[in-house]
């Protein structure tokens, strides 16, 4: 217990302190872009934590449709397990990236909205799904009909990227796409992919360290639901 | 006959979260046998009857009845419901009945009979033995806890005593609220029933119905059962008989259920309405204190009181949720439960009149600046939001599967239902600005139709038929 807390807090530490740095990074060292490839040179900045935040939001919502799947097919302690602590994380980093989007795109793009944008919308459902599931876990008896019916949200959120990605491509084509200088498909300087990806490696640090606590935190609540239920069977006998 | 298995558990284990509250049963209900679960509160004597009423999902196991000619049919296994349910009798802990039902509705439900057909007597004969006949005309709301107690429990009873077969009856704390007398009923019912070759279950803390069981199963700590012997007393009495054969709950029976209760007390249609209402006047006074507005603004406050109307939790939810009245239509349907409450529990009717209403009330006179097919192909996305109504539906059932659904927030799970809507809301700024067209473009107000209707049955057929595939 005492070397999961201190390893847990070690990843959390040193996941803050990198990503602190890559942020001060991303402000004094690495150049600004052309203002004729980009609306809003200065606001790209915002990357580097923007596109960590997604990475790993990518990572927890993995983990959460893991989870998810091997639950409803198998009813396996560790798929409930997966699925909790990715739900947790899938909110926390995708609540990151919603957050930090908006503000990115009413620069770039001069709105902070594009119902049009098809990761943007996918994070944005999969963010409302994972905050469905981490209310509702918190506020349900733990049950087998619970975890089924939970898992199967999991299940229905990760069957809405396909539908959205339809939906979103017919509404591309309906409307004039919102007007880029340049693509982001443009390659990055090596100074720029220098810090996003110690971005990224600190963000990781902190998903792991978080990851741990809040599975251990599930794991302590459960013996603990578990102590009670003897005692109650205890006081009854 | 007596000695064969009505219903049988084999190799039963169901899980509390990560605790078995059930583990390794083996049961056999033999006809016209009085078996009686006793054990601590939380022990899982509701979860041994849900089982064998094949709701609650099985870790490992399976459930079966047999039939007549002893062969079996598999219900639930560990993958889900396998097959419906033959008829049975059920009492559930909190008695499984809405509010507007009256009494007398209640009992027809579940003896599956009409009110011509020469057993109406049996019915009232049923009522007047529990003190129940002056109260058959009431709405079951209307009846004290012990009274809705007498109901529930003569509804659990009544499939057996109109069935010229036995079958199995599930009680689930039947004595809890009952008098004295209302209980010595009670016993003797049953001891008459089982002579007549029913097999019952019960679940009681009660010492007077524990002493007329046949057997007693004690569900014990870590979800083990004991079985021992019990005493088997109470009277067989005179009590009234049916054999004309009776029909299994249908959905024809859901869909007059929920159409009645909704004549009685119309809060789906009010509560859909009242919001979409409200919308529309809002959206009026925005056009009107800021002028003119372009079409693709003033297309989605068109539809918008129609997609308020298809979004809103429907009131049959909250009807299943009452005394778990849900609980009992599900054991009765089994997996259909779930696409056809989704159908019934979409908003149909509301949206047409209300988008039309909208546009009469948002273009007024203006509608010369229109195309005119604008308001010629006025249903065709209306018809669409229908379907949208359907995947709102579909998803508040889902969310409704949860103990406490009150306390989940539901409407995240709605988000999805913006693009049928906007892609809804394209389709007729295309009619308002350039008419109907036939192509097959995407920029036709057709295909945006249909491709948000596509949207919206996937969504649906994603929640109805995932949990119980």
């Amino acid at each position: 217990m005492v070397v999961t807390k201190g390893a847990s807090l070690l990843f959390i530490i040193i996941g803050l302190v990198g990503a602190s740095i890559s942020i001060l990074l991303g402000f004094i060292w690495v150049p600004s872009l052309d203002p004729s490839t980009v609306n809003g040179p200065e606001s790209f900045r915002i990357i580097y934590w923007h596109v960590s935040f997604a990475w790993c939001s990518f990572l927890a919502f993995l983990l959460l449709f893991i989870g998810s799947i091997i639950w409803y097919l198998k009813k396996d302690e560790i798929g409930w397990r997966c699925f909790s602590v990715g739900s947790d994380m899938g909110l926390l980093f995708g609540m990151g990236v919603i957050t930090s989007g908006p503000i990115w795109g009413s620069v770039a793009w001069g709105k902070p909205w594009d119902w049009g944008d098809l990761r943007l919308n996918s994070f944005a459902l999969l963010t409302s799904v994972a905050l469905f599931l981490v209310l509702a876990r918190r506020a349900q008896q733990d049950t087998n009909q619970t975890r089924d019916t939970l898992s199967i949200v999991g299940l229905f959120g990760f069957s809405l990227v396909p539908i959205t990605a339809m939906a979103t491509t017919w509404y591309q084509n309906q409307h004039p796409p919102i007007v880029v200088v340049s693509s982001e498909d443009t390659g990055l300087p090596s100074d720029m992919l220098f810090v996003l990806i110690l971005s990224f490696i600190s963000f990781c640090f902190i998903f792991v360290g978080f990851s741990i606590i809040t599975d251990r935190i599930h794991q302590l609540e459960l013996k603990m639901e578990n102590n009670q239920i003897n005692l109650d069977e205890g006081w009854l006998n | 006959m007596v000695g064969d298995a009505l219903l049988e558990l084999k190799d039963l284990n169901v899980l509390r979260g990560s605790r078995e509250v059930l583990k390794d049963v083996n049961f056999k209900l033999n006809y016209g046998e009085i078996v009686v679960l006793v054990g601590d509160n939380g022990a899982g004597k509701s979860t041994f009857i849900e089982s064998c009423a094949g709701i609650v999902p099985f870790k490992n196991g399976e459930l079966y009845f047999h039939d007549e000619e002893n062969s079996q049919n598999l219900i639930r296994n560990h993958q889900g419901r396998q097959s419906n349910i033959p008829k049975i009798g059920v009492t559930l802990q909190k008695d499984g009945i809405c509010g507007e039902e009256t009494v007398e509705e209640r009992i027809l439900i579940v003896s599956e009979k009409s009110y011509k057909n020469s057993d109406a007597d049996k019915l009232g004969q049923i009522l007047s033995d529990w003190g129940l006949n002056h109260r058959k005309s009431d709405r079951v709301s209307l009846l004290s806890g012990g009274l809705k107690r007498r109901l529930s429990v003569i509804c659990g009873l009544a499939p057996a005593i109109f069935s010229p077969k036995p079958m199995p009856v599930l009680l689930d704390e039947p004595s809890v609220g009952l008098d004295k007398s209302a209980r010595i009923l009670f016993i003797n019912w049953i001891r008459t029933m089982a002579s007549r070759g029913h097999g019952i279950i019960i679940a009681t803390h009660n010492n007077d119905v524990i002493k007329c069981a046949d057997r007693i199963i004690k569900i014990g700590k870590k979800g083990k059962i004991k079985e021992s012997i019990g005493k088997s007393e109470g009277t067989i009495v005179e009590m009234p008989a049916c054999n004309s054969s009776s029909n299994l709950i249908s959905i024809r029976d859901l869909t007059s259920w929920a159409m009645k209760m909704e004549i009685r007390n119309p809060i789906d249609t009010v509560g859909r309405a009242t919001p979409a209402l409200v919308a529309l006047l809002l959206s009026y006074s925005i056009i009107e204190g800021n002028g003119p507005l372009s079409v693709d603004i003033l297309s989605s406050l068109i539809l918008l009181p129609a997609f308020i109307t298809c979004i809103i939790s429907p009131a049959i939810i909250n009807r299943f949720n009452e005394a778990e009245c849900g609980k009992w239509w599900h054991i009765m349907l089994g997996s259909k439960i779930r696409p056809i409450s989704s159908f019934l529990g979409a908003s149909m009717i509301l949206p047409i009149p209300l988008t039309y209403l909208s546009w009469f009330i948002l273009i007024g006179n203006k509608s010369d600046e229109y195309s005119y097919d604008a308001l010629l192909w006025l249903w065709l996305p209306t018809l669409s939001l229908i379907t949208v109504g359907m995947a709102s539906s579909a998803l508040h059932f889902l969310v409704s599967d949860l103990r406490r659904s009150n306390s989940s927030a539901g409407s995240l799970l709605l988000i999805a239902l913006i693009w049928p809507f906007l892609e809804l809301s394209d389709a007729l700024s295309i009619l308002m600005t350039s008419g109907m067209s036939y192509s097959l473009s995407i920029q036709s107000p057709i295909i945006g139709c249909i491709i948000a209707s596509i949207s919206s049955m996937l969504i649906w057929i994603v929640v109805v038929y995932l949990p119980d595939y």
